[in-house]
């Protein structure tokens, strides 16, 4: 077997230098232990001060938007997954959403608390990787691995619903495949009832450590101008001073039953996210208590269902599948030919741990999409990099690069 | 001969469809059953040209020339208090009529209410770049390009942004397949080692149905592995899963699985 | 007169051993395996928990190093596509030999679920891959098992210093 050679040339060769002062291009990454994925960021320095960032993208682009246009509608849910891969579970409801809204069905009302209560453990799950990650990378190694310790916890809870770790799939459209497994409350009270003092834990270590306030105050601040128009979402704009939350001002699902608040503040800086982050998680394990209450009381009422019914769009439950021919005919047609939604167009914003994640299908009528956009927070969230870096010092990249929460498989899907 | 494949769309398709059968039409309702909405539209139908407009799926929808494109976002984020840009792309329509459709996503937090502004343009046209107007499009105009060949005048920087600089095609147009095309499909081997490796790697194995015969001689159950090269009958003994070699490893303590502890409760 | 009295039937006979180069060199490769970080999308997350808390990867020797230079391990964990092949390529040759790859989910193992315009079908399209592990994402515990399964490959080769050239596909 002959040995391939390798025809790359150094790397500095593809870079073109205008030498006129002394401005010096520092890469950082594609492949960078602190940028959260494979970004790769252009940076121009005069000594240690950047003086214009250019992010570039698209190393994780895998084509999902074109993927979706040659795959029926449940075809692409396991696809979500790989989107936002910190918190699965959102990016399937997102999916899940959108699609119900285009062929305009009900979700049972038990199948919508197992829903709440998976987004809110994958936001708690997100909240404490964005922690573990962010503090590992401005160098407190006791942070990461308290926080991935309860990480792990949750994981345990997830698993034992949907049997993954980290690709969920959870959600179905039109409700949830499974009713929460034996043990599962118990679980998630006896980790709720943690969470309070390791939360505080986190708290002691950084609010008042000297590095973290150093690398956190004042450091990558956003004006409320700046993310309203690079589109910013989430955490980035309620750190920024506008208190906007999907959950709040557009519900879905049952967020409008339950008692929670949306954390914000006018500082803009990176202190003010990563508050916002700790309080988040508080504000969801406030709402994973109502939804137990609301889940208890589905239990007592009996209502059972699991799967909306529309015979036209998704199949009927197994029993029925295996004991009725007419079901059974359906769900050979759903499976082998998908669903085929109207004619009609369709935007649906949720709530991600991130921001706001937005799903757009074009539907022709046919069992796959026409078009599908997936409007993923993290996108702008890189973008502003470009206008926020200036002006920084090289070591605050990595702190804003961190609090920014930017991640991969939804930046470039 | 060969079955003639239309080549303007080479998107999947579904490979029954009744003859019969009509798609239903999600509702659209008109615009002055919502008060915030009509006051919207009136303010755009002052100073431009509306195409058509209706509420779906409770947003506005609203059909514009492709030249009001800027002028009409700067009047939503000035007087409309539409503040975020959330989303835009197209949608390929060469195939039926030659032309792109574009749509604009904007979010008003104050009013709560999100409109979708629409044009079509020709293939070819470029659109005016609303850059000046929303940070966000800079980057959403370069992924159109990317995605579909569709340049915005007086962009700062109308470049590839998710695929590689010396990329040819436009990934989301329905003529171009999901696997990709001659170049796509030897893109990282030319660039890495030259064309003449090609032989040498071969081309990349892209049938997701595709069974080898030989794999079930290769491959054995977990837990019961046999050495490479037996028949696979199916009833091989079940083989411990081993850790270290037999005599154990020099210098390092032999693992004994009798002795290790397994936690049954991971919140212990 | 000995002193202290030795059992140099425990220990593996310390404080004297008598071994072959081979053995004690490969013995210090694979209990030290350095893995450089090649998260490239959601393997790399479930790389990084086998690196923390619960599974605790330096029980190994395995700790991850940033620089491909002094690693001896590559991960490379998630979808390699075809913007990033370059980089993968360049940062093996800077890995000093002897070095093994593996290749970690399915998407770097053959490109998985992404059959797309974008994805490389396989890192072993770009470089040479020692041990393939199966799964969407694999969990730690596959990843730990297949490191385990790297030392136990390292410690049958001969410690020479030639390392064989490996094949590319």
């Amino acid at each position: 077997m002959a040995q391939v050679t390798n025809r790359l040339t150094p790397f500095f060769e593809n870079i073109t230098f205008d030498r006129v002062d002394n401005e010096l291009i520092l890469n950082f990454g594609p492949q960078h232990p602190s940028a959260h994925g494979q970004l790769r960021l252009m940076l121009h320095l005069q000594q240690e001060q950047i003086t214009k960032a250019h992010p570039d993208i698209g190393y994780l682009h895998r084509g999902m938007e074109k993927m979706a246009e040659n795959m029926i509608y449940n075809e692409f849910m396991p696809t979500t997954d790989r989107m936002d891969y910190i918190a699965s579970s959102s990016n399937n409801y997102g999916f899940a959403l959108a699609v119900e809204k285009l062929i305009d069905v009900e979700v049972p009302r038990r199948a919508k608390v197992i829903r709440m209560m998976l987004l809110e453990i994958n936001r708690l799950m997100s909240h404490l990787f964005w922690l573990a990650t962010t503090a590992l990378d401005i160098g407190a190694m006791t942070v990461f691995l308290f926080a991935f310790r309860e990480r792990e916890y949750l994981m345990d809870i997830i698993e034992g619903y949907c049997g993954a770790r980290l690709t969920h799939a959870a959600i179905r459209i039109g409700g949830v495949p499974l009713d929460l497994q034996d043990g599962f409350i118990a679980q998630l009270k006896d980790f709720l009832d943690k969470l309070p003092q390791n939360i505080k834990d986190y708290e002691d270590l950084l609010d008042t450590n000297r590095v973290w306030l150093m690398r956190m105050e004042e450091v990558g601040t956003i004006s409320t101008e700046l993310a309203l128009s690079w589109g910013c979402t989430g955490p980035m704009l309620r750190a920024s001073g506008v208190a906007w939350d999907i959950r709040k001002e557009e519900p879905y699902e049952l967020y409008d039953e339950v008692e929670f608040n949306v954390p914000y503040s006018d500082k803009g800086d990176n202190f003010a996210r990563y508050r916002i982050y700790m309080e988040e998680m508080r504000e969801s394990a406030k709402i994973l208590y109502q939804t137990i209450d609301m889940y208890e009381e589905t239990v007592k009422n009996n209502q059972t269902e699991l799967m909306a019914h529309a015979p036209k769009y998704i199949s009927a439950p197994k029993l029925d599948i295996m004991t009725q021919n007419y079901s059974l005919m359906q769900h050979f047609v759903l499976v082998t030919q998908g669903m085929r939604p109207p004619v009609g167009e369709v935007y649906v914003a949720t709530e991600s741990p991130k921001g706001e994640l937005g799903f757009f299908i074009n539907s022709q009528g046919g069992p796959y999409p026409y078009r599908l956009k997936l409007r993923a927070p993290s996108f702008w969230h890189t973008g502003i990099l470009t206008d926020l870096l200036p002006g920084h010092y090289i070591p605050d990249v990595v702190s804003i690069i961190g609090t920014t929460n930017i991640v991969f498989g939804e930046v470039d899907r | 001969m060969r079955a003639y494949v239309p080549k303007d769309d080479v998107q999947a398709k579904a490979y029954y469809t009744d003859r019969y059968y009509v798609a239903p039409q999600v509702p659209k309702s008109d615009v002055s059953t919502d008060e915030v909405f009509s006051a919207d539209l009136e303010a755009i139908k002052a100073k431009f040209e509306v195409i058509d407009s209706f509420i779906q799926m409770g947003q506005m929808v609203v059909y514009i020339n492709a030249k009001d494109n800027y002028g009409v976002l700067e009047l939503m984020r000035d007087e409309l208090k539409y503040t975020q840009l959330s989303e835009m792309s197209a949608i390929d329509w060469l195939a039926k009529e030659n032309k792109f459709e574009i749509f604009y996503q904007m979010l008003s937090m104050h009013k709560r209410k999100r409109i979708r502004i629409k044009m079509f343009i020709e293939n070819g046209q470029a659109v005016n770049s609303v850059e000046k107007l929303f940070r966000s499009a800079d980057w959403s105009e370069r992924e159109m390009f990317d995605m579909f060949g569709i340049e915005a005048n007086n962009h700062p920087f109308m470049k590839r942004i998710l695929m590689p600089y010396d990329w040819q095609g436009f990934p989301l147009l329905k003529t171009y397949p999901l696997e990709g095309d001659e170049f796509a499909a030897w893109y990282e081997v030319d660039k890495i080692y030259g064309k003449e490796a090609r032989d040498i790697i071969g081309p990349e194995l892209r049938d997701t149905s595709r069974v080898d015969r030989y794999d079930s001689e290769r491959f054995a159950r977990l837990g019961h592995e046999v050495p490479k090269g037996t028949k696979i009958t199916g009833n091989e003994p079940k083989t411990e899963q081993s850790y270290q070699e037999e005599g154990g490893v020099f210098l390092i303590k032999k693992f004994d699985k009798e002795s290790s502890v397994v936690v049954d409760d991971p919140q212990r | 007169m000995a002193q202290h009295k030795i059992n140099y039937t425990q220990d593996g006979g310390l404080p004297v051993a008598l071994t072959s180069i081979d053995k004690i060199v490969n013995w210090g490769r694979s209990n030290s395996l350095w893995a450089l970080t090649y998260g490239l999308a959601c393997c790399g997350i479930e790389m990084m928990a086998s690196g923390a808390s619960r599974f605790d990867f330096d029980r190994y020797g395995t700790i991850f190093r940033a620089s491909p230079r002094q690693a001896d391990v590559m991960i490379v964990a998630g979808t390699l596509t075809k913007k990033h092949a370059e980089f993968i390529k360049r940062l093996y040759d800077q890995m000093t030999e002897p070095r093994w790859v593996i290749s970690m989910g399915s998407c770097a193992n053959t490109g998985g679920m992404f059959n797309t315009y974008a994805t490389v079908q396989g890192a072993d399209r770009i470089i040479p891959v020692d041990l393939y592990l199966p799964g969407c994402a694999p969990r730690p515990e596959t990843l730990q098992y297949g490191v385990m399964l790297l030392q136990k490959k390292i410690r049958e080769n001969k410690a020479g210093n030639a390392q064989r050239p490996k094949r590319l596909m």
